[in-house]
Formats: structure tokens, C-alpha cells, sequence
């Protein structure tokens, strides 16, 4: 096991791996921006070291700035969480040449896992539903129509690197293609550095499945169940549950088997999440892979009782799964409601300001992951997740209910927050039937969402 | 929704906030940049202001010299090992309640005070006092290496540099903030150093900072 660990990143993950250094009893060093100076995991941690000013290209996605970091308090290990630096096979290599370890698939596992397009053609070999897709990469505009014809529309264009939705869009024609094309490339360049984009067949009333595995460098490797991730904004997930309404048991069992299956046999190695498209016929379409600890997942481990990330530091440090398939158990509900500082009212803008109160609900079944705390001046620079409130009960209707009271209890004043349509959400016909689709909520837009839960 | 006790405080919270936003953001943008121009030119310790529900108290850092921090003893027992030194700012609660208005302007006026409070580094200080016009901070996390414009008494123009500070074995340089002489070196040499630290005291040339 590692001695002591960076935590290369911010907000309620930098709290939830300090958490996980803790139990594991490992020395935690949290590196921070000027703007995170006063956070909270900066404040618990053993010891916190600032890398760089508030713009986070200087400081959280700065490699030279995390590795020396790493260096001079006598890390041996970097945990890079979500988003900034987690995925970047580049970032992993430099980390190895200095002698430390990154936290997360060994460089070339990422290497091999960095294209989309090439992912799901390697995984699609080794026996995965995939969505139908491009032949490779679009060469020219020429190609593109071509493929698009014999996929048939609508298709969705996809840059081959990043995630988030940008240089990404959907088109019913030809034509619509031929203009979109040249907006994608543009994005994708600008944001990823990286203009490759392909073609994905669009499913219409979709829903977002995905498989939570670990690997081991032995090549052991488990599933732990599957998540639904339907409720989206703008392909942005804001609510998680498992199990999947969409699915039988059956199929959710086969689903997980055959990405565990395929995962060990094309060398993947770590924690990781296989992300499927679901269709109306309970189709399952394999689209990308995670390479890295979730934002949502604490689903998993509220119903299998497995610290995913002191499981994953556990695999980075080389150490064998010690895990059957028939270990894991999975027993009842879990939703987990993403709360952010953004509006709903207004299109979702992102708001930032002074925490003024904060109360994290309680209760049985009742856990709150988050870095607020009263007087907390949440910066406007990062991203919009303040926290994580997640529930879990025996039933998926027993959940609803303690998510209706949980979401009753939790207050967070002095920053707009989403709080409002997650209580819509539970009173939304689609969702109580487990009828949620990816794009529903941006069919109805916020504001109406609320709207119409407010007149039931 | 049932109207809950914590429900209507919501309520009564929000336009209360609202009236205070208003209020820190007039005070922000009105009364606090006079004062703090206002306190830089003289040697006063403190300044104090009230109007209304709202008073505003600026005071420099205690013991230091006009625009230099705390931070330099902060960062010293913080590169040494042990659990000391996260707590910014927790020592003076006099303190925290200015901070507290200040961080509530800078929230409302959305860059201009937040922006030059924490790019200075002056984030939960007591006194947005501009630092980095007496002394000469880390560009990086790395090692920190004085050069041989960094001994005392040596007279220098801002931007030469004082020394470096290795990244990864890459020097970055430690250029001085303002013309003037170089006076204590608060970090040894070879030791760690992260970035925005305090490293080289300058002594301004003029009468009204300059103190030695």
C-alpha cells in the first residue's frame, strides 16, 4: 500500500478519496488553486499545498504543477479524481517517469482506452453489443455522408476525444450533417486539441445504462451491478439510480457479465465504467468506457458495500482484487441527486456566492457527499457540483420516499441551487414509473419541468 | 409543499440576502476601494467605518510591515511536516467577520474583487493590501533556489530576477515585484516552496513603506 497520496483534484471528490486515504490509513496531501484556499478538504487534510491561481490551467490541469506537488511533500502516489487530469494517458506516463504512481489504469491501459471510436471496436470484438457506428475515423465530408447513409439517420457526431457533450451533435439529413460537421470539428479542436470525430446511430427515446467493473493487474476482474444515469441535461447526468427500472433482473445480469467479460479480455486493469445506450426494446448498445472513479459512485457502494475508491487505490497499488463474483451482493435501492449551483428556472446558469446555511439531511439510508459548510464561498471558476445527496432503501419506492424527505431536509442558502427539480423529478409521472429517457428533461426544459410539478 | 419551518426562513432568508447583497455590493464598489487607497498612504494600523447595519473594519496584518502578510510564518510551518497550518485565517475572528463582507462583495460584483483579492493571495486577509509591491512571491510548487541578486542590500529593478524555483527541475524565475532593495529572505534555500509563497522581502525605496 502507498505511504502517502496526492489528491490532485477539489470539491466533494478531494473529500471523498481524503476519506478513503483515512480508512486506508494513508497519509492525504490536497492540492488546491488560490480560489479553493478555504475549502474543505484543504482544511482536513494532513497537509495542503497550493499549485497554481484559480484558472485551473494553471493549476488542477497543470501536470508539472500536480507532479511537483506530488514531489516536494513526499507523495508516492496521485489520486487525479474526476474531470482535470484523470483520463490523460500523457499525464499517467509522466507521473510513472517520476517514480510515482498514478491512480487509475497503468498508462498504457489508458493508451489503449483513449479512443472512443477504437474502444468500441475493441470491445465489440471481444463479444460487446456496440452501437452501430462508422467505419473508423470520418476522412472527409464525403466519407461522413456515405456512412451516415448506411447507418442510417439519425446519427450523432462524435469527436473521438473528451467528453461532456461539446463538438457534439445529432442530424436527421444530409444536409444537416454537412453543416453540423464543420461546427463539430471547430469545437472539438478547441476543446480537445483533437479534431478526429465519428458517427454513432442516435437512438430517439434512449436511456443511459452503465456497468461498474474492477480489474486487477492478475487479471481477476468483477462487475458490481449496473446504474441508470436517464435523467440528463444536455447529455450532463443529474440523477443516478440502481437498479435500472429499464431492464429486467435477466438482462441486467447478462448485461454486466458480458462488459466484465469483455473488459478482462482486452487488458483493462482498475475500476471502470462501461456506459451502454438502452433502447425502447431493451436493446443494450455499448458506447464508451470510464477510465476512472464516477461521480455516481456511491450508488454502487451504497448497495454493495464496497468502497469503490479505497478498492480502486488498492488496485493501483498492486495489490490482488480479493473479490469473487459471487461475493458482491447487491441489496435494494440506491438514487443519488447531484446538487449543483445552477438555476433551474434560468436554463441551468451556474451561480456561485456564499454559503450562508447548510444542512445535510440524515436518517437512515440518508448519505451526503459534499465540501460545504457554512460561510463557504463557492468559486465561480469550476464546475457546478456542490454535493451529492444519496439514498438508499430497500425499494425502489421506498427510496423515492426517503429522497422526498431528504431533499425536504437539505438546505443550502445563499446559492441557487438545483434542489427544486430534483423534488420535481420525484413527483414527474416518467420518473415514478421508471419511464425516464436522456432526453426528456431538455424536450421540456427546466423551467416547465418545475413548472408542472408544481401544479400537480 | 407542506410550508415547513426551514421553508419560510427560506423565504424571509432570500430577501434579506437580497438587501444585504445590495448593501456589500455598494459597499464594495463605493466605499471599500477609497479605504483601502486611504489606508495604504498612511501608517495607520486600523480604519473603521460604520453606516447603517453594515461597518467595515480594514486592518493591516499585525506586526508586519505595510503590504507584506502573514503568510510567510503560515507557509514556514506549513512545509514542515505535521497537521499545522490548514486553518487560514482561523486565528483572528475579528478578522474572519471583514473577510466574511468582503467575500460576499466579491461574489456580487462577480471578478472585480474577487479577482485582484485572490490573485494577490490576499483571499481571507484582514487588509486587501496589494503584497506583491514589497515582496517577491513563488511563480510554482517546486524547490526554491536564491540567486545572486537575492542578497540583502542589493539594489534591483522589478522584474530582475532574484532566483528560481525548480518545477521538475525546470528553473522558473523569481522576478522582483517593484525597483528597490532587496531585504530578508523568508525561505532557506533548497526548500520547498508552493506556489504564491512568500519568498524575498523588498524594501521600497520610498519614505512612507520603506522600513528597516
Amino acid at each position: 500500500m502507498f505511504r502517502r497520496i496526492l489528491i490532485a483534484n477539489r470539491g466533494e471528490i478531494a473529500l471523498r478519496i481524503l476519506r478513503a486515504c483515512r480508512t486506508l490509513g494513508v497519509e492525504a496531501v490536497v492540492t488546491y488553486s488560490e480560489a479553493d484556499r478555504d475549502s474543505l478538504p484543504v482544511q482536513l487534510a494532513d497537509e495542503a499545498i497550493c499549485i497554481g491561481p484559480a484558472d485551473a490551467r494553471r493549476s488542477y490541469l497543470s501536470a508539472p504543477a500536480v507532479i511537483s506537488a506530488a514531489l516536494v511533500t513526499g507523495c508516492d502516489a496521485v489520486h487525479p479524481g474526476y474531470g482535470f487530469l484523470s483520463e490523460d494517458e500523457t499525464f499517467a506516463e509522466v507521473v510513472r517517469a517520476h517514480e510515482l504512481t498514478f491512480i487509475g489504469p497503468p498508462p498504457e491501459v489508458l493508451d489503449r482506452f483513449a479512443s472512443k471510436e477504437g474502444t468500441r471496436r475493441l470491445l465489440g470484438a471481444f463479444g460487446l453489443p456496440t452501437i452501430p457506428g462508422s467505419d473508423g475515423m470520418l476522412r472527409d465530408d464525403e466519407h461522413a455522408l456515405a456512412e451516415a447513409e448506411r447507418i442510417g439517420y439519425p446519427v450523432l457526431i462524435k469527436p473521438s476525444a473528451g467528453g461532456g457533450g461539446k463538438g457534439m451533435r445529432m442530424v436527421r439529413t444530409s444536409r444537416e450533417l454537412e453543416s453540423a460537421i464543420k461546427i463539430c470539428r471547430s469545437e472539438a479542436k478547441s476543446a480537445f486539441g483533437d479534431d478526429s470525430l465519428y458517427l454513432e446511430k442516435w437512438l430517439d427515446d434512449n436511456r443511459h445504462v452503465e456497468v461498474q467493473v474492477a480489474v486487477d493487474r492478475y487479471g481477476a476482474g468483477v462487475h458490481m451491478g449496473e446504474r441508470d444515469c436517464s435523467v440528463q441535461r444536455r447529455h450532463q447526468k443529474i440523477l443516478e439510480e440502481s437498479p435500472t427500472p429499464a431492464l429486467s433482473d435477466a438482462a441486467r445480469a447478462s448485461l454486466a457479465q458480458t462488459a466484465v467479460r469483455a473488459v478482462v479480455a482486452a487488458g483493462y486493469e482498475n475500476i471502470g465504467t462501461l456506459e451502454f445506450l438502452v433502447d425502447g426494446e431493451g436493446n443494450a448498445f455499448f458506447i464508451e468506457i470510464n477510465c476512472r472513479i464516477q461521480v455516481e459512485h456511491p450508488v454502487t457502494e451504497m448497495l454493495t458495500g464496497i468502497d469503490l475508491v479505497a478498492l480502486q487505490i488498492a488496485i493501483a497499488a498492486g495489490e490482488p482484487l480479493g473479490l469473487r463474483q459471487s461475493d458482491i451482493t447487491f441489496n435494494g435501492h440506491a438514487i443519488e441527486f447531484r446538487i449543483n449551483a445552477e438555476d433551474p428556472a434560468h436554463d441551468f446558469r451556474p451561480g456561485a456566492g456564499v454559503v450562508e446555511r447548510y444542512h445535510a439531511p440524515g436518517g437512515p439510508g440518508v448519505r451526503m457527499d459534499s465540501h460545504l459548510y457554512p460561510g463557504y464561498e463557492v468559486p465561480p471558476y469550476y464546475d457546478s457540483l456542490l454535493g451529492k445527496l444519496i439514498v438508499w432503501a430497500p425499494t425502489r419506492d421506498a427510496a423515492i420516499a426517503r429522497g422526498r424527505a431528504a431533499l425536504e431536509e437539505l438546505l443550502v442558502d445563499g446559492v441557487t441551487t438545483n434542489i427544486e427539480i430534483h423534488r420535481a423529478l420525484l413527483e414527474n409521472e416518467a420518473f415514478l414509473e421508471g419511464r425516464m429517457t436522456t432526453n426528456l428533461l431538455d424536450r421540456v426544459g427546466g423551467a416547465a419541468f418545475l413548472a408542472a410539478a408544481a401544479a400537480r | 409543499m407542506p410550508d415547513t419551518g426551514p421553508q419560510r426562513d427560506r423565504t424571509a432568508g432570500a430577501a434579506l440576502r437580497e438587501a444585504d447583497h445590495a448593501g456589500i455590493a455598494r459597499l464594495a464598489e463605493e466605499l471599500l476601494p477609497a479605504l483601502i487607497a486611504k489606508l495604504g498612504t498612511t501608517h495607520l494600523g486600523e480604519l473603521e467605518v460604520r453606516e447603517g447595519d453594515w461597518h467595515v473594519r480594514l486592518r493591516r496584518p499585525y506586526g508586519t510591515a505595510p503590504g507584506e502578510g502573514r503568510r510567510a510564518s503560515d507557509k514556514a510551518s506549513r512545509t514542515q511536516p505535521g497537521h499545522e497550518g490548514h486553518g487560514h485565517g482561523r486565528a483572528a475572528p475579528e478578522g474572519q467577520r471583514t473577510a466574511r463582507a468582503g467575500g460576499g462583495a466579491s461574489g456580487i460584483t462577480a471578478g472585480t474583487g474577487a479577482a485582484s483579492a485572490s490573485t494577490n493571495g490576499t483571499g481571507a486577509d484582514d487588509v486587501p493590501v496589494d503584497r506583491s509591491r514589497s515582496i517577491a512571491t513563488s511563480p510554482a510548487v517546486g524547490i526554491f533556489k536564491p540567486g545572486s541578486r537575492a542578497a540583502s542590500g542589493t539594489r534591483v529593478r522589478a522584474g530582475d530576477s532574484l532566483g528560481t524555483v525548480d518545477v521538475l527541475g525546470v528553473p522558473q524565475d523569481v522576478p522582483a515585484p517593484v525597483d528597490g532593495i532587496v531585504g530578508s529572505t523568508l525561505v532557506e534555500a533548497g526548500m520547498a516552496v508552493e506556489y504564491g509563497q512568500d519568498l524575498i522581502r523588498i524594501e521600497l525605496a520610498t519614505p512612507a513603506a520603506a522600513k528597516s
